[in-house]
């Protein structure tokens, strides 16, 4: 359940599955003390100004001039027992023991993502361009299936009503 | 799991190895070839790919002279293609157009049957499953990829002629992308009516593509990708008019095509990205104030990757 309420908080559920999180909220009284906690540890972690001004963006500069990450990855799961984590170092540390160490991990959780989005390998979709047939029928002519299955391909050409790519 | 997996992928490997040149199922490639020019047929077949369903009906007819092909989609707005021995024409009633397609012999990079064991070189073909089409029973043969570069290819012969009744390419997942497939189809009867146009064209615009061999300094591929060799080179025009070079890539069985037209006879402006039809995915980009629209029936990866790579280098001057 920790989990679930952890993960409810940095908006990691799908919509179901929050709408569950959020119902065992309403009833039981231990996910309800979890999710107070959480949000206490939150709001003071987020109160606190350990870093200094424009921290973020002296980051996000300095991992733009990081080497090119060509390969597409998936947005990193952002830890999701982060809350779960905090609350044990709460318990058995101190609160203000832990603010040193754990302002840094979420701030720069967040912006570490933001570059990887911009160089996904995956390319934009566009419509279909204008004279398509054209090229399609430039480009059947030249194609070697032609010799083993005949004109067949060229229903590819001419086809005016194309539908957009669906995706 | 994955020790399951992996000892799977090497037992599929093991096996492809085995069956990547079994004779008999480049024999039937051979016939399947033969018997798409040498017979004379008419018959009707359905196009599915990407949720559409067409049907059209195709008509070969073979004489001393050579061959005419005659495709009618029968679907949505009529279109015809008549293909003669050098031309292809491809006639639009309802926009009375003619697009013109006239080629020469040494630009037509057509799959010969001397060239058919190569494709063993970048698909393992074995035989498939037999099946029973429009009446025929048909023998199968796959052509897996051995990469993801490629599509693979699932074919069915008639037993009989060796005519091809059905083409279902698949991608590396397995998934369909696109088929073909006779509903009927009769050998012989064909007359040489049956291939001419039914469109009187007097008065219907002409679109000639002039596609003459050119060697297109200048522009190549900085990499070329895996298992594909150009082919050939072209200048020709495109659509009203516009001038265009076109570079072919091919593996022996599927094709991509690289046009390159200069900016400025084009208004609309150039939006790059990737364009998907079935199977055949269009990247568009621009390079050195031209515009690049690679076209292919090939997985989008090795059309974006082609058109990553194309550059221009200036000629060196005398």
């Amino acid at each position: 359940m920790k989990d679930r309420i952890s993960a409810l908080m940095d908006g990691e559920l799908d919509d179901k599955a929050a709408g569950l999180a959020l119902d065992a909220l309403a009833s039981e009284g231990e996910a309800r003390d979890t999710w107070r906690t959480y949000h206490l540890i939150s709001d003071a972690l987020g109160k606190s100004r350990m870093l200094s001004d424009g921290f973020s963006e002296r980051v996000a500069a300095a991992l733009a001039k990081e080497p090119t990450v060509l390969a597409p990855r998936r947005r990193p799961a952002a830890e999701p027992r982060r809350w779960v984590a905090l609350a044990a170092g709460v318990a058995a540390v101190s609160l203000v023991g832990w603010l040193g160490v754990a302002p840094q991990q979420i701030a720069v959780a967040p912006v570490a993502q933001a570059p990887l989005q911009g160089t996904q390998a995956k390319p934009a979709v566009v419509p279909l361009p204008s004279g398509t047939s054209d090229y399609l029928l430039a480009h059947q002519g030249v194609s070697p299936r032609l010799s083993l299955q005949g004109m067949a391909p060229y229903v590819r050409t001419v086809s005016e009503q194309v539908r957009e790519p669906r995706r | 799991m994955r020790a399951g997996a992996l000892s799977a992928a090497a037992f599929a490997l093991a096996t492809s190895v085995a069956q990547a040149q079994s004779p008999e199922a480049l024999g039937w490639l051979r016939k399947m070839n033969q018997a798409t020019q040498r017979l004379s047929y008419a018959g009707t077949f359905v196009y599915q790919s990407a949720g559409r369903t067409e049907t059209s009906r195709i008509t070969h007819y073979v004489d001393a002279s050579g061959d005419i092909e005659k495709l009618e989609v029968m679907d949505g707005v009529p279109r015809e293609i008549v293909r003669t021995r050098d031309t292809v024409r491809c006639y639009l009633p309802d926009s009375r157009v003619v697009k013109v397609d006239r080629r020469t012999e040494r630009a037509f990079p057509g799959l010969l049957p001397e060239r058919i064991p190569a494709l063993a070189r970048n698909y393992d073909i074995s035989l498939g499953e037999p099946r029973r089409i429009a009446g025929l029973d048909c023998q199968g043969v796959v052509l897996q990829p051995k990469d993801n570069l490629r599509y693979g290819y699932r074919l069915y012969a008639d037993r009989a002629t060796g005519m091809l009744m059905s083409a279902v390419t698949f991608d590396a997942n397995g998934q369909d992308v696109e088929t073909f497939t006779f509903t009927q189809l009769n050998f012989g009867n064909v007359t040489r009516d049956m291939v001419k146009p039914r469109h009187a064209t007097r008065e219907w615009r002409i679109q000639n593509t002039d596609a003459t061999p050119a060697e297109l300094g200048g522009w190549r591929l900085a990499n070329e990708l895996p298992g594909f060799e150009k082919v050939t080179e072209l200048k020709r025009r495109l659509g009203e008019s516009r001038p265009a070079r076109q570079m072919v890539y091919s593996d022996g069985l599927a094709a991509v095509s690289v046009f390159i037209e200069p900016l400025d006879t084009r208004r609309d402006p150039v939006r790059t990205g990737l364009a998907t039809m079935g199977a055949i995915h269009i990247y568009t980009r621009e390079v050195s104030n031209h515009m690049i629209t690679v076209v292919g029936e090939a997985p989008a990866v090795s059309v974006q990757r082609i058109a990553d790579a194309v550059e221009f280098r200036r000629p060196q001057q005398e």
